[in-house]
């Protein structure tokens, strides 16, 4: 018994040791990556990555609170490369001194200069939108737009996840760059007031909702319904799809919102050469149809081939606000989110 | 005790205290410091419908546990109806089942493509959910439902225990002087019975607040969820700040209530005929409803969340699922043993300290087990920045001194998640180990001593192996707590950790719960282990 104990107590004191005072990663022929992209989408990417350049990576999944962590880490922050969503995530951290340029010369040649910072602080990889997935069964409109959202027809209609996300945020910093900002308190209120019911869920529940019927319009991002018209892991999620389909707010327009999925190089990295040489590889065509084939997203290299489900629903003609001026309204968004009690749904 | 061990004592009360209290302190600190910065006001905007969504939650559960738990233990302690001895153990189980996948499971199970919502249009030939009416389950009202059908068993066991011990003859004078079995339990047992009612509340309420979780997914903005906004999608830390220290504040108030209600129950066992109450045998009508209010709770509270997870995980069967489940199963083992140590370990310093001391040190001992009350998303908060300062201050030493960088020792590896463990759990290992060293005594330790056997020898071979069952018993709580854990573990896993409780979070939160129904199973039965465990020993001891 006291052997056995003895025993016991050494394998514990061995499992503490070893499991919790390693920190993570090694330091050379590798890079560090945290990222907010799945697992699903990245591994691929990583493989192939791998396979060309000899370089290990490391990847830390996160949903959120990345930044905050490589803010806290400071300079002894193991991340080499972070992958986000959402413009005003890389202008963040841009803010916050969490960059440093990235030297690869695939970043001028290859990214339009909408989609980087003019200093190389960060650039986008992907682009997604946030768009309208109507009922088919319930609406007949073929072209809608932003003001749409905000008129008497779609009374009780209309869902979507939380105000505070990041992306409801950067649609409403999108209206208010386009729009000012006491013209998008008046829209805003409508759209709350529009709402089938309280923000809730994430944006494959919304196309729920449409199957279900508590729903006619939902403010999804377009690549869910890719994602889930393909999910073979849970079949019921190509029904809730097939519910809906997509229409590009403000085709006709001004244009749709484009909001990004981009990376940007951590100040304290540890592995320069090898962030540089990850940053190029995802530039890479054959990088740029792996974001376009797993995740459908369009590529941020023009010219790279799109999915021929994400061209099935149209053509994307991009709202002409640059992105930056979008980040720079995020506060103002998500202070009017907050005022304007936008999660505690309809209140009028 | 030597010279040393006479100063050690209050010296190292004191240094646990400050462990324990460290997040706090330095949340406290980063509160103050943002009120002169611009994020008071976001506090301010934010606060009153924080408090008043999590207050309102806290008060509906508390009063619907208390009620069901109240009427629960006092069928199974005072009548005999079919099941009972089975429910008697059964009604523990929703404790297996955390709050966050409690919510998560009734979704899915009262959702349109649901099975009673399926059924249903099967009956009434809708295609819709506007052709008929149906709750919306992402709501105060769903929350209250779901929280309480899991947190119920707080009270349940702690009047349970209250009427096991309490002396009957209240209850047979009333009976006797002509009242009623209904006015004798409003009258006299709900009356008697409040300090242990109000303990089950107080515990219940507690885990309400420390949920991230369930309220999240219903899109409830009680606090922990604005706190965990604040910071993660504002990036405004000193706000979150201010927040948690408000919650901190709050959560104060109800320990002055709890530790209250003790004191209050100590006196009213006193009474105790220690005579377990006969049970009155129900006739006709009756039984079947005290047997049916028994059934709904348990079915509410582990059978339809239990079951709906254990058919979602075999429909659903997946290489891919089993892969990431297996691949979680480590780190969370891992997690969990090296924070069972650790936090067993501090509380047997604890109630060490504890046991010889005079009241001043046991106030300081009693402090720190106060971490279970603070949230995880609090202590999580209050941890982050602290631990960075440390590594990075270590680091500047060791490259001075060695010119050798060993990188993030405390932040970026499982040593902060086990420090968040110990100050969250010491009150479970602390307490565990406490009644076993009062019930053991001292005289085998001082047996030991006169013999001459050096300090050392009587701890390994007179102290820890006769602690040994209560040892094992704390370890098994305190891991058990560490898999069901979500809140801290989410904002501070190491990098590439993916923890049961952390992969089943990320999944539901990108819309593909169903397929982390396997490991939320996992998190199910690794948490029925105490409850089985408790139930084997209460069978001991009846023998």
């Amino acid at each position: 018994m006291t052997k056995t104990a003895h025993l016991f107590g050494a394998l514990l004191a061995t499992t503490v040791l070893c499991g919790v005072a390693t920190p993570a990663f090694a330091q050379s022929g590798e890079v560090n990556i945290y990222s907010y992209r799945e697992q699903s989408l990245l591994q691929p990417l990583l493989d192939r990555f791998t396979a060309e350049t000899g370089i290990t990576a490391n990847v830390l999944y996160a949903g959120d609170g990345l930044l905050e962590r490589v803010a806290a880490e400071g300079e002894l922050s193991p991340a080499d490369v972070v992958l986000t969503v959402d413009i005003g995530n890389l202008v963040g951290a841009e803010e916050q001194g969490l960059t440093q340029p990235i030297t690869t010369p695939a970043l001028a040649e290859r990214v339009p200069e909408a989609f980087r910072d003019d200093d190389g602080n960060w650039t986008a990889l992907s682009l997604r939108s946030r768009v309208f997935y109507v009922s088919k069964d319930r609406v007949d409109a073929t072209a809608l737009t932003y003001e749409d959202l905000a008129s008497e027809e779609w009374k009780g209609r209309i869902c979507t996840r939380s105000g505070t996300h990041a992306y409801n945020i950067g649609l409403i910093a999108h209206y208010i760059a386009a729009n000012g900002e006491d013209k998008a308190r008046e829209w805003l209120t409508k759209v709350r007031d529009n709402l089938a019911f309280a923000p809730t869920g994430n944006d494959r529940g919304q196309v729920k909702s449409i199957l279900d019927g508590t729903c006619d319009l939902a403010i999804v991002n377009t690549y869910y319904m890719g994602a889930m018209l393909n999910n073979e892991a849970e079949p019921e999620q190509k029904d809730w799809a097939n519910a809906a389909r997509i229409i590009y707010p403000d085709a006709e327009g001004a244009g749709t919102q484009v909001n990004v999925a981009g990376g940007f190089i951590a100040k304290h990295a540890p592995n320069v050469e090898n962030a540089n040489a990850l940053i190029e590889f995802l530039l890479s065509d054959e990088a740029q149809s792996i974001y376009a084939d797993t995740n459908y997203e369009f590529p941020v290299v023009p010219g790279a081939p799109i999915n021929e489900l994400v061209l099935s629903w149209g053509e994307l003609k991009a709202s002409e606000v640059p992105l930056t001026e979008v980040a720079a309204y995020r506060d103002e968004a998500a202070a009017l989110v907050d005022e304007l009690k936008f999660d505690e749904g309809p209140q009028n | 005790m030597g010279t040393g061990g006479a100063l050690a004592p209050p010296v190292l009360s004191l240094a646990l205290v400050l462990v324990v209290g460290l997040p706090i302190l330095w949340l406290s600190i980063a509160a103050l410091g943002a009120l002169g910065s611009g994020s008071n006001g976001l506090a301010a905007r934010m606060l009153p419908t924080a408090l008043r969504e999590t207050g309102l939650l806290m008060v509906s559960v508390g009063l619907v546990t208390g009620a069901a738990g109240l009427t629960a233990a006092w069928l199974v302690t005072h009548y005999d109806f079919p099941l009972r001895r089975l429910f008697d153990w059964a009604l523990v189980l929703p404790l297996a089942v955390p709050t966050y996948l409690a919510a998560y499971a009734y979704v899915e199970f009262l959702d349109f493509t649901g099975p009673i919502q399926s059924a249903l249009r099967q009956i009434n030939g809708a295609q819709t959910i506007r052709e008929y009416w149906f709750p919306d389950i992402r709501s105060q009202w769903g929350a209250t439902l779901v929280l309480s059908a899991v947190l119920y068993p707080y009270s349940y066991v702690a009047c349970r225990t209250f009427f096991l011990m309490q002396s009957t003859a209240l209850g047979i004078a009333a009976r006797t002087l002509g009242a009623g079995g209904t006015r004798t339990f409003f009258e006299i047992i709900v009356p008697i019975s409040r300090p242990a009612l109000v303990v089950g509340m107080t515990l219940a309420m507690m885990e309400v607040v420390n949920d991230l979780g369930a309220v999240q997914y219903f899109g409830i903005n009680a606090v922990t969820a604005v706190i965990y906004s604040t910071w993660i999608n504002r990036s405004d830390f000193g706000g979150a700040a201010q927040l948690a220290v408000t919650v901190v504040l709050v959560i104060g108030l109800l320990i002055v209530a709890e530790q209250r209600a003790r004191q209050a129950r100590a006196y009213a066992a006193q009474r105790d005929s220690r005579v377990p109450p006969a049970r009155e045998r129900l006739g006709g009508a009756r039984r079947w409803l005290a047997c049916g209010f028994c059934a709904i709770l348990f079915l509410f509270g582990f059978g339809i969340p239990a079951g709906e997870l254990a058919y979602l995980s075999v429909r659903l069967w997946h290489p891919q699922t089993v892969a990431l489940t297996l691949g979680a199963l480590a780190p969370t083992v891992t997690l969990g043993l090296a924070g069972a140590v650790v936090t067993v370990g501090l509380g047997l310093l604890a109630a060490r300290l504890g046991e010889t001391g005079a009241g001043p040190r046991r106030e300081l001992i009693r402090l720190s087990t106060l971490g279970y009350a603070i949230p995880g998303t609090v202590l999580a908060l209050g941890l982050l920045q602290p631990l960075g300062q440390a590594d990075l201050w270590f680091n500047r030493m060791t490259m001075a001194l060695f010119d050798w960088r060993p990188g993030l020792i405390l932040s970026g590896s499982m040593a902060a998640l086990v420090y968040v463990y110990a100050i969250r759990f010491l009150a479970v290992s602390h307490s565990t180990l406490d009644a076993a060293m009062r019930k053991r005594g001292r005289s085998m330790l001082d047996a030991g001593r006169t013999l001459g056997a050096g300090r050392l020898a009587v701890l390994l071979r007179v102290d820890l192996p006769t602690l040994m069952p209560a040892l094992l018993s704390a370890g098994t709580l305190v891991f058990v707590e560490i898999v069901k854990e979500l809140p801290a573990t989410l904002l501070l896993r190491p990098l590439g950790v993916e923890t049961l409780a952390t992969l089943v979070y990320s999944r539901a939160n990108v819309g593909l719960f169903a397929q982390a129904a396997l490991p939320a199973l996992c998190i199910v039965l690794v948490g029925l282990i105490p409850v089985i465990l408790a139930s084997w020993a209460g069978d001991r001891r009846k023998v």
